[in-house]
C-alpha cells in the first residue's frame, strides 16, 4: 500500500474523529462514537493498524509515527468530550491536581516608573497637542533679555534682585549676566522672535527660584508656559482654552474663574481658577500678552494679540496623586518612585 | 495690607456683609487672606499686588469699594490752622542727590506735647497690628495707614543747624538707628543728614539721635518721595523691612506727599496741641503733568471679547479717579490720578475697565478655532528612550541641576571648563551646574541604599551644562543610569536603546579615562566616529567618595545624538519564506582575542546566508584547554531567501566560519 494513501485515510479519520467527538452531547452518543473511532475490534483506528502492514517497509516509520499521532489525537478527542459531558452546566470541572498551585504569584517582569513629574507633563502636553499646541523649547540659562527686558520685566522691577535669582557668576561677558531661568515664558521670546504669527506653543521645563527648601517650595520645579498670538485673539479665547484644558485633564465639565493680578508680561493679568468639587481651586496666571512683549518681538500690537498662561506642574501633580512634601519628588526613593 | 472695618467707614458707606466686601474686592483684584476680629473691629488682610501701591491705605481700598458698589468715597480735607514764624524761617532743606530723592517737604508744629494717643486711633493701629508708641509717632503711622504715604518726625530741636540736607551716604559712613544698632552705609543708599551727621536713612529708618521723645515740643514733619531702586536695596542690604520701606519700594503718590504732610499737621494740631508753622519747605521737582491716556473703545472687544457701553467705562475710570475724561468719537481721553502710576497706556485702561466691570462677563465657551500641533523629534525620540529604559527595569529619577562643586571634578567627561557657578547656592553647598548627571544619581542610590532598598536601577534624562567660551552655554541632554548589574548589563541597555531608535551605525568601544570608573572596565562609546557616552563600573575610591556600599556600574550617553541618528519611519525589508537553521560552535581561543574580532571574521566567512549571530557565552577551562585560553559559544542562524537550505550546505558554512577563526585568530572548534 502506497504511503501517501494510507495518510490520507489517517487524516481523514482524525478530521472525522474530531467533528464526532466536538458534537457528542450526551454519554450514549459519546459510547457510540467511542466503538466507532477507538473500538477494539471493528472500530476504525483498529482498521488502519491492520493497514499499517501492508505499507513498504521503507516507509513503515514514517507511517508508524503518523498513525500514533493520530491515535493521540482521538484519545484527546475522546478525554475532552467526556470531561465536557460530565463538567457541571456553564463551566468545565477541574481537574483535581493539588500539585498546582494557581495562586503561588506568576513570574513578573519588574517594569520601572517615569517620574510622577514626567508623567504629569507627558499629559499636559498630550492635552495641550491635542488643543493645537505644539511644544517648544529653549534653554534653562538665559540672559536678562530674554529672562527680564523682552518680558517687560525692567531694571527696577523686584524680580530682577539678585537675591531672587540664581546669577551665574563670570559668565557671559557678551551678553550681559546670564541666569538660571526664573519662568519658561523665556520661550515664548525666543519662539516669538524666530516665528511670525500665529503662534500656538507650550513650553514645559525646569525653571529656578531661591526658595528655601520645605514642604511646599523647593528651589527647582516644572512651569508649563502656554502662548497663542494671531489676529482677533480675546480674553474669550484664553477663557476657553483654560475651560478645555482643566475639563481635559479632570474629565468632567469645569468652570473657569479670573481673578485681576499682576505680571509684567501680559495686561491685562488674571490668576485663574477652576471650579472642582464645589471648591475653587489656583490653576496659575495667565492674561493677554502685553503690548511690550509683542513689540519687543517686532510683533505689531494692532494687528495681532494673545494670550499667555503658566502652571506651576509641580501643584498639579502634588494635587493629583496627594503627595504633601515637594521635597519626596527630588529624593527618588525607589519605594516612592513607584507608588506611581 | 490690613485694613480695618471701622477706619473704612471713614470714607464710605459698607452696608453690605464683610465676606461680601471681601468677595467683591477679591474679583476686583484685592486677594482676600483671613479676617480677624479684634476687640469691635476687624482686621481684614488682603493682598496686594505690586503695582497697587494706591491699595496700601485705607482711602485707596475705600476708593475701590466705592467704584464697586458705586457710593460716595470721603477723603479728609487736611487743613490746618496755621500761626507763628513760617515754616521757611525755622529750617532749609537741600537735595543733593536727585537720583536717590525725587522730593523732600518739611513742617514745623510747635510746642507740642507728647503723650498716649486717643483710644480710637490707638485702636485702629492695634488692629493693623502696629504697636502704639506716643500720640505723635502714632499720628505719623496712622496717616501712611490711611493714605499709603510713609511721614518722618523729627526733633527739631535735635537736628543741628535745622537744617536738613538729603545726600548720598559716604563710604564708610555709620547710622545709629532707632533700634540702638549701627548700621554701615554705603554710596547708592540716601541719607537724611542735618548740619553735622545723618539722622535717618531716607525712607527706610529713622536715626536714634532725632527721634521723638517724651520731652520733645518742636517737631519737623519729613514727607518725600524717594527712589523706589535705592529703597529696596537699602532695605535688603541693611534686613531693614519697614511698613514705610514697603510703600517707598513700590512707589508713592507724589501729589501725594503734600496731603499727607498736612494730614499729619492737622492730626497733629489737633491730638497733641501745638501750632502748625505757616507753608512749607520743599526741595526737589514735583511730578510733571501726566500725559492724556486715550482708550479706544473698539480695543474692548478686540482685547476682552465683550462689548461694554461706553457710559460704563466712562463712569468706571471717573470714579477711580481719572481726570478730564471726556468720551468723543468712540474714544476716551483722560489724565490718569496721581496716585495710579500703572496707568500709561490704554492697554492699562483696558485692565481697568475689566477688572471693574467682572471678568464673569467673559464667556467661557468661543469657539477657539482648531489648529495642528506637532509632536517634536527629540519628544517621540524620548518618549521611546523612557518606555525602553522602565522596559529594562530602570526607575526615572529627577535630580536638582545645580550640584557641590567637587561633584563636577567627579566625574565630568564631557567638558574640562570649570562648572558655571551660581552667586546663591541652590541647595545647601550646591552651586556649580552640573557637567554629569552622574554624581547626582550616585547620591540618589546612596539615599535608597540608607534605607535598604533593592534593586535601585535608576536612569535620568535632564540637561548639563557645558561652558562655552562665548555666549549661552551648551545645554545638552544627556541620558545616564545606575544600576546594580555589572557593565555588560549596562552595555546591555545601550543596545537595547540602539535597537529601539532603529540606529544603523554599530556601537563601538574605545578606552577611557575616568577618576570615577573602574579603570578595567570603563569605556567611551562610540557611533560612527562621534562619542556617545561613557560606561563603566564605579572604583571603589569612587563609591567610597559618594558614601556607597554596594557596586554599582554607571551609564552616561549624549541624547542628542541619538535623536540625531534615530530613525523613527524605519523600512519593511522582505522577509524569506523559507526555514532557518541553527548552528552552535564553541571556538577555543586565546584571552586577547576579542569578540568583536572573531565575530567580524565570522560574518565574513558565513557570507549573505548568515541571518543573526549570537554570543551565548563565555567559559574558561583551563585544566582542559591550558592557561591563557577561552571558550566562546554562539549560535549562528542561517537563512536562504530562495531556498530552504539543507544540511549539507549549513555545514559548509559552519566549516568556512571554523576554517577562517583558525586561520585569523588560532580558533579551535570544540567538537
Amino acid at each position: 500500500m502506497a504511503l501517501a494513501d494510507f495518510l490520507r485515510q489517517l487524516d481523514e479519520l482524525s478530521r472525522t474523529a474530531t467533528v464526532t467527538f466536538a458534537a457528542v452531547q450526551d454519554e450514549a452518543s459519546w459510547e457510540a462514537a467511542r466503538v466507532e473511532f477507538a473500538g477494539a475490534k471493528q472500530g476504525r483506528l483498529k482498521a488502519l493498524q491492520k493497514l499499517l502492514g501492508q505499507v513498504d517497509p521503507a516507509e513503515r516509520p514514517a507511517a508508524g509515527k503518523r498513525f500514533n499521532e493520530v491515535k493521540a489525537e482521538l484519545d484527546g478527542a475522546m478525554a475532552a468530550a467526556q470531561a465536557r459531558l460530565q463538567a457541571p452546566a456553564g463551566g468545565r470541572r477541574a481537574a483535581p491536581r493539588p500539585e498546582f498551585d494557581p495562586t503561588l504569584p506568576g513570574r513578573r517582569m519588574r517594569l520601572g516608573r517615569l517620574h510622577p513629574i514626567t508623567q504629569s507633563i507627558e499629559e499636559l502636553k498630550e492635552i495641550m497637542g491635542r488643543l493645537g499646541f505644539s511644544v517648544a523649547d529653549g534653554p534653562e540659562i538665559e540672559d536678562e533679555w530674554h529672562n527680564f527686558e523682552a518680558l517687560n520685566i525692567p531694571l527696577e522691577h523686584p524680580a530682577r534682585d539678585p537675591l531672587d535669582n540664581f546669577y551665574l557668576s563670570a559668565a557671559g561677558a557678551s551678553h550681559g549676566p546670564l541666569l538660571l531661568r526664573s519662568q519658561t515664558s523665556t520661550v515664548q521670546i525666543r519662539v516669538m522672535e524666530q516665528t511670525a504669527p500665529p503662534v500656538r506653543i507650550i513650553s514645559l521645563g525646569r525653571v529656578y527660584r531661591p526658595d528655601t527648601a520645605d514642604a511646599t517650595h523647593y528651589p527647582m520645579f516644572h512651569q508649563m508656559e502656554g502662548l497663542l498670538v494671531d489676529q482677533q485673539v480675546t480674553m474669550a479665547d484664553l477663557k476657553s482654552v483654560l475651560r478645555l484644558f482643566a475639563t481635559s485633564y479632570l474629565g468632567s465639565d469645569v468652570h473657569i474663574r479670573f481673578r485681576p493680578s499682576f505680571f509684567p508680561f501680559t495686561e491685562p493679568s488674571v490668576e485663574a481658577d477652576f471650579n472642582w468639587n464645589d471648591q475653587w481651586i489656583e490653576f496659575g496666571g495667565a492674561g493677554m500678552v502685553d503690548p511690550h512683549v509683542l513689540r519687543a518681538v517686532g510683533y505689531d500690537p494692532e494687528v495681532v494679540t494673545g494670550f499667555a498662561f503658566g502652571l506651576g506642574v509641580e501643584r498639579l501633580c502634588m494635587r493629583r496623586h496627594n503627595i504633601t512634601d515637594i521635597r519626596d519628588l527630588y529624593r527618588n526613593d525607589v519605594r516612592f518612585l513607584h507608588l506611581f | 495690607m490690613i485694613v480695618s472695618w471701622n477706619w473704612l467707614r471713614d470714607y464710605v458707606d459698607l452696608d453690605m456683609e464683610p465676606a461680601e466686601l471681601t468677595r467683591r474686592l477679591a474679583m476686583a483684584g484685592l486677594n482676600h487672606e483671613a479676617t480677624t476680629a479684634i476687640g469691635d473691629d476687624l482686621a481684614i488682610d488682603l493682598e496686594v499686588t505690586s503695582n497697587r501701591p494706591d491699595c496700601l491705605g485705607h482711602v485707596g481700598v475705600a476708593r475701590e469699594i466705592a467704584v464697586l458698589w458705586r457710593v460716595p468715597l470721603r477723603v479728609p480735607d487736611p487743613t490746618y490752622p496755621q500761626a507763628g514764624s513760617p515754616v521757611s524761617d525755622l529750617v532749609q532743606v537741600s537735595i543733593t542727590c536727585p537720583s536717590l530723592c525725587y522730593r523732600y517737604t518739611a513742617r514745623v508744629v510747635r510746642g507740642v506735647r507728647i503723650g498716649p494717643s486717643p483710644a480710637w486711633l490707638a485702636n485702629r493701629l492695634r488692629t493693623l497690628g502696629l504697636s502704639v508708641i506716643n500720640n505723635v509717632v502714632d499720628i505719623s503711622n496712622y496717616v501712611m495707614m490711611e493714605c499709603g504715604q510713609p511721614l518722618h518726625v523729627f526733633d527739631l530741636h535735635r537736628l543741628a543747624g535745622q537744617k536738613i540736607i538729603v545726600r548720598e551716604a559716604l563710604p564708610g559712613e555709620q547710622f545709629a538707628a532707632i533700634d540702638h544698632r549701627a548700621y554701615p552705609l554705603e554710596p547708592g543708599m540716601c541719607v537724611i543728614a542735618d548740619a553735622e551727621r545723618p539722622v535717618a536713612l531716607g525712607g527706610v529708618m529713622g536715626g536714634v539721635d532725632s527721634e521723638v521723645s517724651s520731652g520733645t515740643t518742636d517737631l519737623l514733619i519729613e514727607a518725600a518721595e524717594f527712589a523706589p531702586l535705592s529703597i529696596r536695596t537699602t532695605a535688603r542690604k541693611l534686613g531693614l523691612h519697614s511698613p514705610s520701606s514697603y510703600r517707598f519700594e513700590r512707589g508713592v503718590d507724589s501729589l501725594g506727599v503734600d496731603w499727607a504732610s498736612r494730614r499729619c499737621c492737622q492730626l497733629i494740631a489737633r491730638l497733641a496741641g501745638g501750632q502748625c508753622a505757616p507753608g512749607v519747605v520743599e526741595a526737589g521737582t514735583p511730578q510733571a503733568t501726566r500725559p492724556i491716556i486715550t482708550l479706544r473703545l473698539s480695543q474692548l472687544p478686540r482685547v476682552l471679547g465683550i462689548d461694554i457701553p461706553p457710559e460704563e467705562v466712562e463712569f468706571i475710570l471717573t470714579a477711580l479717579g481719572a481726570d478730564a475724561v471726556a468720551l468723543h468719537a468712540g474714544r476716551v481721553h483722560l489724565t490718569p490720578p496721581s496716585w495710579r502710576r500703572d496707568w500709561t497706556r490704554e492697554i492699562d485702561l483696558i485692565e481697568e475697565v475689566a477688572r471693574i466691570h467682572g471678568y464673569d462677563k467673559i464667556p467661557e465657551d468661543v469657539g477657539v478655532p482648531m489648529a495642528p500641533s506637532h509632536r517634536t523629534h527629540a519628544d517621540r525620540v524620548l518618549e521611546k528612550v523612557r518606555l525602553a529604559m522602565t522596559a529594562s527595569g530602570f526607575d526615572e529619577a529627577m535630580t536638582a541641576s545645580v550640584v557641590p562643586r567637587p561633584w563636577c571634578s567627579a566625574f565630568s567627561p564631557w567638558s574640562e571648563a570649570e562648572p558655571l557657578r551660581a552667586d546663591v547656592p541652590m541647595l545647601k553647598g550646591a552651586d556649580s551646574l552640573r557637567k554629569s548627571l552622574v554624581p547626582s544619581l550616585l547620591e540618589a542610590r546612596r539615599i535608597n541604599e540608607s534605607v535598604a532598598n533593592d534593586p535601585i536601577e535608576l536612569f535620568e534624562t535632564a540637561r548639563i551644562y557645558l561652558p562655552q567660551p562665548a555666549g549661552l552655554p551648551y545645554e545638552q541632554w544627556t541620558l545616564a543610569a545606575t544600576g546594580g548589574g555589572d557593565f555588560h548589563a549596562l552595555k546591555g541597555i545601550v543596545e537595547t536603546l540602539l535597537d529601539v531608535l532603529r540606529i544603523a551605525p554599530p556601537l563601538a568601544v574605545a578606552a577611557s579615562t575616568q577618576p570615577l570608573l573602574d579603570c578595567v572596565t570603563q569605556t567611551r562609546l562610540e557611533l560612527a566616529g562621534r562619542c556617545l557616552g561613557y560606561l563603566g563600573q564605579v572604583s571603589g575610591e569612587a563609591l567610597r567618595q559618594f558614601g556607597l556600599r554596594n557596586p554599582t556600574s554607571v551609564l552616561e550617553l549624549n541624547l542628542e545624538l541619538l535623536c540625531e541618528l534615530a530613525n523613527l519611519a524605519p523600512q519593511q525589508r522582505p522577509l524569506s519564506e523559507y526555514p532557518a537553521i541553527a548552528r552552535d560552535m564553541n571556538l577555543i581561543v586565546d584571552e586577547s582575542v576579542r569578540w568583536a574580532q572573531l565575530a567580524s571574521s565570522i560574518r565574513t566567512a558565513a557570507g549573505p546566508l548568515l541571518e543573526t549571530l549570537e554570543f551565548r557565552e563565555v567559559y574558561r577551562d583551563p585544566r582542559k584547554d591550558g592557561d591563557g585560553k577561552k571558550r566562546l559559544l554562539f549560535s549562528c542562524t542561517l537563512r536562504s531567501s530562495d531556498r530552504t537550505l539543507t544540511n549539507e550546505e549549513a555545514d559548509a558554512v559552519r566549516d568556512r566560519i571554523v576554517q577562517a577563526c583558525g586561520q585569523q585568530h588560532q580558533a579551535v572548534l570544540l567538537s
